[in-house]
């Protein structure tokens, strides 16, 4: 032991005064955390005992059932669905490859999609977030995932309220759905219903379309309290192990939304729809009773709502999104385009009321007309010889209708065609509503700049140039013929009920304008409708009539075809057979009208787009609505035929005294 | 007292009389302390895998005694001769985490042995403890550290590994070093006008690093800890939430894993660097003050051991252990309680971690051997 490292005793012992330094140190540390401890554990104790209790309870929301959407019989149209799903808790999982294997046998999926879950779940909600495995469990999934559960820890099966939509993809757009609401939107949401009193939490439904989104207050219920013990993750601890909660705990329930009745007929609605899907139509429909109550709301194609109601899959929305046929749209109020020949009408009422013609004027039809140096052309290639006003209507003749627009002037048909509703918002209470557009020479000159030029009366006559309208629109139009100049508001919610049904808000009809008011801006004399719903009735019902093929043999339906050019074709090529065309350069097919005939309690507006015309495409999609309202409301007309008793008194050309126009009538 | 000039005791003193009990009682004592403290933090509510840890801790622990005791039979004079490679050896390993050692939590700081993840900056505290001993003990400094003297031991050997760990970034446990290999300069004397110096340069260096040379994480641990309440969800979360569940404890304590804040796991890292706040939550004051006593008698114990060390380079060793495990535990405690900024700091012969234990094991075992030895003369 003599090679120890050289040691200078001397200084060694000097350092004996320095340990006591270091006890004196020591002595001094322990004394200033005693104080410390004393002060946190003693004075304050009492105060952050409290405090410690609170951080580890935290109420949980309850989220309420939102309120059930009825049709105007009583008929479930949205409800809520109790559910089950299993869920996993990643946390408690020991081994995650025998729990998703387990999972992947008893629910027939493949494990490798409950590891995925998991692993996106984590990724989006962090580690603790429940993950959901599979919804809408079966009998069968909840008896098998009951005895799995004996073995693996981790495993759940949570109750769930699913907004549910019985008719699917029936209405889908009409109804909307719900959402979660997101990140992004909550400081949106939040601070559009502060004054409300509402907040909202991520993982909030939220109505985000359609009737949901609208009457989202009413159908949104007020979320329940339940107060349990937490941990600092969020994780609800299972019951009360650590004997805090007292009288604290436990849960104050949920109360559901208001129930909403909707004016909405299940049978009408249906028959619409089934017509559209059976026939492959595209486009949109809309049946109303004439005080402005929707009947059906049809836009075709569509999607399940309900797939939205369980967080909608990426691709399954990317599809939708990427769909040409567009079916998120609400196409009844959406998708505008020129109405065509069933624009004739209102040129019609029109013309009669500002005296250019009486309902005996005859008005010569050749196959084409010569105007400001263009030819206009009928779609029948020799024309239809000398007409009255309803015989045009009845055949759609365009010369007619060119004569009437030349006549009339823009200003005087903006006029009548904007009292119908043309080119305004109908305000039916859905969101995403537009205008459309009726021109005027004043619009075109705020607009494009540009002076009116005559030749543009032409095509504002029969419906195309720059008018833009929708299927309600029209609708709602046609109803105001068929009602002799009452313009409604279209409504779709009849009444609104708390939760055990009591009633809170009744909506009543609005007539908005009412062009027949002899005292009022329009007056427009009820001969002049008259003579226009006959011409409305013969399209139907006559000879020679364009909507023909569409006829019931129980009740008189008036209506009015249309074809919208989707593109421009030259002259020849107007002739050619638009069902060899490619799909989306055909036609769109209108059909508006109402019935019966003469005292009319719907009127039911279509749009079939890319069907080519609008008697084979829309007219049967009326008829068939028409017959599901007739065998519902009126079963008893369903054995009589109006056919025999009307064949007598078919209209024939009126040879009468009466002035003939001819010709280009430039000078007007 | 000056008991290691009276030699021939060797024959007459067995292996266990010749372990200071008065050292090893206290040890052992935190250990009981810990483990059960451990089962509580790692039994909470919702805990995966938590026999896992728990039963690794106990593992590690009895591998902790087995090292300790065989430091104690190999003489500290061994390690004091290979100090310097041990210093270097351990040097080259914390570069080579700069290279190599996988980031966690946002900071390099271990090297996958793949057996074993080792964190050099841990053994480095050991290895400076060592190297200083070993450089301060062979020279005298009876009129105190003049500047000349200070060059080596401060720049180069506390320094070096300093800035490595600094720049990992690992500030607490740089912050650590500088304090452990000050402490034994002190111990050893500065002569007063440097001290003086030393302590005016040492506030502009803290000033400029301030503004220059911190991050924004660890700048936001000092502002938070100057007022925590200001983000209690955010950065000032685990100061709050610490500081409740010491004081909930109130005085007797919540009970036996009847500690809401760490069984809801509201505490972070509750078994690692917030162990003695589950220990307060669930044993109150007299658990949390029982404790910090024990750790008393621990420190009393140990400059005992180095007032009665054979030689100077046994007396330094174990003033620099010491100072080790005190400014560890001073600092954890300290952080827990809220008198410190929150730093990422294990409480030693407590926290849950293998190469902790380890270490402070062994060093616990160079005092050992510096007692065991105070014998052989």
């Amino acid at each position: 032991m003599s090679d120890y490292l050289p040691s200078d005793e001397i200084e060694a012992k000097d350092y004996q005064p320095r340990y006591r330094l270091l006890y004196i140190l020591l002595g001094m540390t322990i004394v200033i955390f005693a104080i410390r401890l004393w002060y946190l554990q003693i004075v304050n104790g009492r105060e952050l005992r409290q405090f410690s209790e609170q951080n580890s309870i935290r109420e949980t929301k309850i989220p309420a059932p939102r309120g059930i959407v009825y049709d105007r019989n009583g008929e479930v149209l949205v409800e809520n669905l109790p559910g089950f799903e299993v869920t996993l808790s990643p946390q408690y999982i020991a081994n995650f490859d025998e729990t998703a294997e387990a999972l992947g046998i008893a629910l027939n999926i493949p494990p490798a999609s409950v590891l995925l879950a998991v692993q996106k779940s984590r990724r989006m909600n962090g580690p603790f977030r429940p993950v959901r495995i599979k919804e809408n469990l079966t009998r069968d999934d909840i008896f098998n995932i009951e005895i799995l559960k004996q073995d693996y820890t981790g495993v759940d099966i949570k109750e769930t309220v699913l907004r549910s939509y019985p008719m699917k993809d029936n209405g889908a757009q009409f109804f909307g759905y719900v959402g979660e609401v997101s990140k992004r939107q909550l400081p949106l949401l939040n601070e559009k219903f502060a004054a409300k009193g509402l907040r909202f939490a991520q993982g909030d439904l939220i109505g985000t379309s359609g009737l949901e989104e609208v009457y989202d207050l009413d159908l949104r219920g007020r979320d329940g309290i339940s107060v349990a013990q937490l941990d600092a993750h969020g994780r609800e601890a299972f019951g009360d192990p650590m004997g805090l909660l007292g009288s604290m705990g436990g849960v104050t329930p949920a109360s559901p939304g208001n129930n909403v009745i909707l004016t909405i007929d299940k049978d009408v609605q249906e028959a619409g729809w089934r017509a559209f899907v059976d026939n492959e139509r595209i486009g949109g429909a809309v049946a109303m009773k004439v005080n402005g109550e929707i009947l059906a709301w049809v836009s075709a194609p569509s999607f399940d709502p309900n797939e939205f109601s369980t967080g909608i899959a990426p691709d399954t929305w990317r599809r939708l999104v990427n769909d040409p046929d567009k079916p998120l749209r609400n196409k009844p109020i959406q998708d505008h385009n020129a109405p065509g020949s069933t624009f004739k009408p209102f040129i019609a009422v029109t013309a009669l009321a500002e005296n250019v013609i009486t309902p005996n004027t005859v008005v010569s039809c050749p196959g084409l007309l010569k105007f400001a140096g263009r030819p206009y052309h009928d779609t029948l290639r020799g024309g239809h010889g000398n007409l009255v006003v309803t015989q045009a209507i009845e055949r759609s003749a365009n010369i007619f209708f060119y004569k009437m627009g030349i006549a009339l002037g823009i200003d005087k048909m903006f006029k009548y065609c904007d009292g119908f509703g043309i080119g305004r918002r109908t305000g039916v209470e859905l969101s995403g509503e537009r205008s459309g557009l009726m021109p005027s020479a004043e619009w075109k000159k705020n607009t494009i700049g540009e002076e009116w030029q005559p030749g543009e009366n032409l095509s504002v006559a029969i419906g195309q140039g720059f008018v833009l309208t929708n299927p309600l629109q029209m609708t709602v139009g046609y109803n105001a013929i068929g009602t002799e100049g009452k313009v409604v508001k279209p409504f779709v919610v009849k009444r609104i009920l708390t939760a055990d049904n009591k009633l809170l808000k009744e909506f009543e009809p609005q007539v908005l304008r009412d062009l027949g008011d002899m005292k009022g801006e329009y007056h427009i004399k009820k001969e002049v409708f008259k003579t226009v719903k006959e011409g409305l009735r013969l399209v139907v019902n006559g000879e020679r009539g364009t909507a023909r093929g569409s006829r019931l043999k129980f009740i008189e339906m008036a209506g009015k075809t249309g074809t919208s050019q989707v593109m421009n074709f030259s002259a020849d090529q107007i002739y050619s057979s638009c069902e060899a065309r490619p799909k989306y350069q055909r036609h769109h097919g209108w059909f508006i009208g109402y019935a019966p005939a003469e005292n009319p309690e719907i009127a039911i507006g279509v749009l079939a787009e890319h069907s080519c015309h609008g008697s084979s495409g829309a007219a049967p999609i009326a008829k068939a609505m028409v017959a599901a309202y007739v065998a519902k409301y009126h079963p008893e007309w369903l054995d009589r035929d109006v056919r025999k008793k009307k064949e007598a008194g078919q209209s024939t050309p009126a040879e009468s005294s009466a002035p003939i126009i001819d010709g280009p009538i430039e000078g007007e | 007292m000056a008991d290691y000039n009276s030699g021939f005791q060797i024959q007459e003193r067995g292996f266990l009389k010749k372990l200071d009990w008065n050292f090893i009682i206290p040890v052992l004592t935190l250990h009981v302390i810990g483990i059960i403290n451990l089962y509580s933090a790692t039994h909470g509510m919702g805990a995966v895998q938590t026999d896992k840890l728990f039963l690794s801790q106990v593992f590690w622990l009895l591998k902790g005694w087995i090292v300790f005791l065989g430091v104690t039979l190999v003489d500290y004079q061994f390690f004091l001769r290979a100090a310097y490679a041990i210093y270097g050896l351990n040097l080259i390993a914390l570069i080579a985490v700069k290279f190599f050692g996988k980031v966690a939590l946002g900071a390099q700081r271990w090297l996958d042995l793949g057996f074993f993840s080792y964190q050099p900056s841990e053994t480095m505290k050991l290895a400076l403890v060592l190297v200083l001993a070993r450089m301060l003990s062979q020279k005298s400094f009876n009129l105190g550290m003049g500047l000349k003297d200070l060059a080596f031991p401060l720049l180069i050997l506390i320094g070096v590994p300093f800035l490595i760990t600094a720049e990992q970034p690992d500030l607490g446990t740089a912050m650590m070093l500088l304090i452990i290999g000050s402490s034994l300069l002190f111990f050893v004397r500065i002569r007063r006008a440097i001290l003086v110096a030393l302590t005016a340069m040492t506030l502009m260096v803290a000033t400029g690093a301030w503004f220059f040379g911190l991050r924004d994480y660890q700048k936001h641990r000092i502002y938070t800890f100057l007022d925590p309440a200001r983000d209690p969800r955010g950065k000032g979360y685990n100061s709050i939430q610490s500081k409740i569940a010491v004081g909930s404890g109130q005085i007797l304590g919540k009970g036996f894993r009847k500690g809401t804040q760490s069984q809801l796991e509201f505490l972070p890292e509750r078994h690692t660097d917030f162990i003695f706040s589950v220990l307060s939550e669930e044993f109150g004051f007299l658990g949390s003050f029982f404790t910090i006593s024990v750790f008393g008698l621990l420190f009393m114990s140990m400059i005992r051991i180095a007032a009665h060390a054979r030689d100077k380079a046994g007396a330094l060793l174990t003033v620099g252990v010491t100072a080790t495990l005190f400014w560890h535990m001073f600092v954890n405690v300290s952080m827990v309680i809220g008198l410190l900024p929150i730093v990422g700091i294990p409480l030693p012969l407590l926290s849950y971690g293998g190469s902790n234990m380890l270490t402070t094991m062994a060093a616990l075992g160079l005092v050992s051997s510096v007692s065991y030895r105070k014998y052989l003369f």
